[in-house]
């Protein structure tokens, strides 16, 4: 496969991913704004996904629709959903040939659909729920169409170590920045807070069935981190980066391919042969920032390795 | 409305052949879909016109255009109605362009080797070294299967009493096949199983075709060569079709950065290393093909490509120096060409053209500008033309002065009347004008013309330009098996 190619299926996949956590961070957190929980802030969605300074995101914090245009539909936000589609989009489609013409359409339709200006009308006046909802659907047909219709091929596996390498550093950005908000003090007890932090994840219902004793911030870095079974968790992002970085082997590049592939043992033995109160005790977020900068790396040597081509 | 009226409100115009009227009746190619088009209502045929125009964005089937930093997706305007060629019309085109193409490849293989045609003087000399796109590093330099053009776009038109003209040879890097395979799958879509009732033939064999050709190019004598379609990238307007062409045929779309040439090898460069090409289908014009060699500044190209070439360790498609065959000057010589290596009459026939380099042409023609059409020699896409009967006094006389500087740059035809189709068009139906592309592919076994085309519609009223770049668009191109 072309270096070049590889390339840019790692990132119309990493920029899909981070798509997909984006819309549903923000249908959570509207949905947690419109509750009356005492001090709901966009904050710490504005920090994980935009480069907004602290004044201009204090500015926002408390102005749901504002925020959601900002983060949906604003063409000056280069991490807005619309500009990271269209860059999904110009990377898919300089490989159309390398993926299937399903995909294309996928991905070229929900193009479409977020350039049409009643997106941003309807975020402003209308039920944005919906309106996310709709933008939501249209990745999932992307991941469905992916799975059904693309061989199981080199390409494949490219598009699947950038998906779940966004996944991976998303999810402990998302913790880190969560427990920040509460100076990292896992004593608290704040039902609605984790609540809403999993269902933004998706993780609510398997916490629902695997943990009994209501809300503690230790079983939720539990599931988050360290969780084998939860699609969402940093471990089973891991487990799949490994999975998938394994196809890639082949006899032209035996060495770069041994020194990634060290790399990303490294990471999941770390967390693999960690616990919640291992890790606590070297501060959580020193832990998941060395994850962070751990992935980074991988992703730093993927690009040397495999994708150079100039 | 009903769609009865839409067809009494026809008004072909006088001395203009319509494809579908002759003599206030529909010809009988046209029935059927005349039959079909009477049975709907203009909303529902609203409905499959906006049918359309979804289907070409949602597969991306657009072209960009760059504005204020912001892409925006536009298609190629596509009309609903097809163009519908006989049989017989078609074996008369398909034996034409084959004794076309033959010519033209003797030629080029002439030119760049013993040059017998100058030598006789059935070409002039300064004819070919005046020429811009007449390359010295080709000469002497035996291509594989002495193929030069492996795909060829011949342009026809029909005059007011039917007849076809060759308006243009383009054996360069033809574009516009992709409208033709996707032109027909959109006409699936909204005329149902109209085309099998019809007895259409089919044109999907052309990406099977093509691939068949570039296999047999393989200077590697190995099972599974490995073929590139290299493309200048995603910003250009032809980029759908590259993306479409390698899809269809399974092979590689690569660019520039993405080759490498080593020790006279071209390489592209993989996730596994380095692997070597074999065939390059390439969609680069030739001055951006190789830096050493051509334009120095060419991001497009391959360093190196042309000594690869050279050696014979890569095939290129179509090969380097066409541009002299189908320059438009030497186009007036074509018929002379078949004469002198076929020893056959022309069959296809070509618009008389007069060379503004010689003094006595010019003179007729400066005489007779308001019937004249007159064109640059080596631009295309509808570029640096004029046309006599619509230019003011004025355009004319700075258009002359211009002519004087380099009339070597310049040819002049009279205006040829162009056959029109009807168009559907807000809800009526209008005569507009028309061209022919039929796309031909020559390989080690002859030469097969994939039975359609593309058809391209001067949609602006009264206009005679089919370009696209300026303001035209296409139609599904029927022929209809015996």
């Amino acid at each position: 496969m072309l270096s070049r190619v590889a390339d840019s299926l790692y990132w119309m996949s990493r920029y899909m991913e981070r798509t997909d956590g984006i819309l549903r961070m923000l249908r959570i957190n509207y949905a947690s704004s419109q509750d009356d929980i005492q001090e709901f802030s966009w904050k710490p969605v504005l920090r994980i996904f935009s480069y907004l300074d602290e004044e201009k995101s204090t500015s926002l914090a408390q102005q749901s629709r504002a925020v959601l245009q900002y983060m949906v539909t604003e063409k000056e936000n280069v991490n807005s959903v619309l500009n990271i589609v269209t860059r999904a989009r110009e990377n898919a489609r300089s490989v159309q040939d390398h993926i299937t013409k399903e995909v294309w359409q996928c991905l070229n339709d929900f193009y479409h659909t977020i350039r049409d200006e009643s997106v941003n009308r309807n975020l402003y006046i209308e039920d944005p729920v919906s309106t996310l909802d709709v933008l939501i659907r249209h990745g999932l047909l992307y991941y469905g169409t992916m799975d059904i219709t693309m061989a199981r091929g080199e390409g494949y596996a490219f598009i699947n170590i950038g998906k779940y390498l966004e996944r991976g550093v998303q999810s402990a950005d998302i913790l880190d920045i969560k427990f920040s908000d509460l100076q990292y003090d896992v004593e608290r007890m704040d039902t609605t807070y984790w609540k809403y932090l999993l269902l933004s994840i998706s993780g609510y219902e398997l916490y629902l069935k695997t943990y009994r004793t209501g809300f503690d911030a230790r079983n939720v870095v539990g599931q988050i981190v360290l969780s084998e079974d939860f699609p969402r968790s940093v471990l089973y992002s891991v487990n799949q980066l490994r999975r998938y970085f394994e196809r890639v082997k082949s006899d032209g590049n035996k060495e770069s391919w041994k020194k990634i592939e060290f790399m990303i043992g490294r990471i999941q033995s770390r967390i693999e042969y960690s616990t919640v109160e291992s890790i606590l005790r070297q501060g959580l977020h020193p832990y998941l920032n060395g994850v962070k900068e751990e992935l980074y790396e991988v992703g730093i040597a993927l690009n040397q390795h495999y994708f150079a081509y100039s | 409305m009903q769609t009865g009226e839409l067809l009494n409100n026809y008004n072909v115009e006088p001395n203009v052949w319509d494809e579908m009227y002759a003599a206030l009746s529909v010809r009988p190619q046209y029935q059927g879909v005349v039959e079909f088009l009477q049975q709907m209502s203009i909303e529902e045929l609203n409905k499959k016109e906006e049918l359309a125009k979804r289907l070409f964005m949602s597969q991306g089937i657009t072209f960009t255009v760059y504005s204020s930093g912001e892409g925006i997706e536009k298609i190629f305007p596509f009309d609903i109605i097809p163009r519908i060629i006989t049989a017989a019309e078609w074996s008369y085109i398909e034996s034409g362009i084959k004794q076309r193409l033959k010519a033209l490849n003797l030629f080029l293989k002439d030119v760049y080797s013993n040059q017998f045609i100058l030598k006789d003087g059935i070409v002039p000399v300064e004819m070919i070294y005046s020429s811009p796109h007449f390359l010295r590093e080709m000469h002497g330099f035996p291509v594989p299967h002495d193929i030069y053009v492996h795909i060829a776009g011949i342009d026809l038109i029909r005059d007011h009493d039917g007849t076809f003209y060759v308006l243009e040879d383009n054996l360069r890097t033809p574009s516009g096949v992709s409208y033709m395979l996707e032109n027909r799958e959109i006409t699936k879509r909204i005329f149902p199983d109209i085309i099998p009732r019809s007895n259409v033939r089919t044109v999907m064999e052309y990406p099977v075709i093509l691939h068949r050709n570039l296999v047999s190019l393989s200077p590697r004598q190995t099972a599974n060569p490995t073929i590139v379609l290299l493309t200048p990238g995603i910003y250009n307007s032809a980029y759908f079709e590259h993306t479409t062409l390698a899809r269809l045929m399974g092979v590689e779309l690569v660019e520039g950065r993405d080759l490498v040439v080593d020790n006279h090898r071209v390489y592209m460069k993989t996730t596994a290393g380095l692997q070597q090409v074999d065939v390059i289908y390439r969609r680069v014009d030739d001055d951006f093909l190789d830096p050493l060699v051509f334009q120095p500044d060419s991001m497009l190209g391959v360093a190196g490509i042309m000594s690869a070439y050279r050696k014979g360790n890569v095939a290129i498609v179509n090969a380097v120096g066409n541009g002299v065959a189908d320059d438009k000057a030497i186009y007036a010589f074509v018929p002379a060409m078949i004469r002198y290596y076929l020893n056959e009459e022309p069959i296809l026939k070509n618009v008389p053209t007069y060379q503004l380099g010689r003094p006595e042409e010019r003179e007729h023609v400066f005489g007779n500008m308001s019937r004249m059409v007159i064109k640059k020699t080596n631009e295309s896409g509808g570029y640096g033309m004029l046309m006599g009967h619509t230019a003011s006094d004025e355009e004319i006389d700075r258009y002359k002065h211009e002519i004087l500087r380099d009339p070597r740059q310049y040819i002049a035809q009279p205006i040829i009347s162009l056959s029109t189709s009807p168009c559907y068009m807000n809800g009526r139906l209008k005569p507009r004008r028309i061209d022919l592309r039929p796309y031909a592919l020559c390989g080690p076994d002859g030469i097969e013309i994939v039975p359609g085309g593309l058809t391209r519609v001067a949609l602006r009223e009264g206009s005679l330009v089919v370009n696209s770049s300026q303001g035209g668009g296409s139609k599904d191109t029927w022929v209809l098996a015996g």
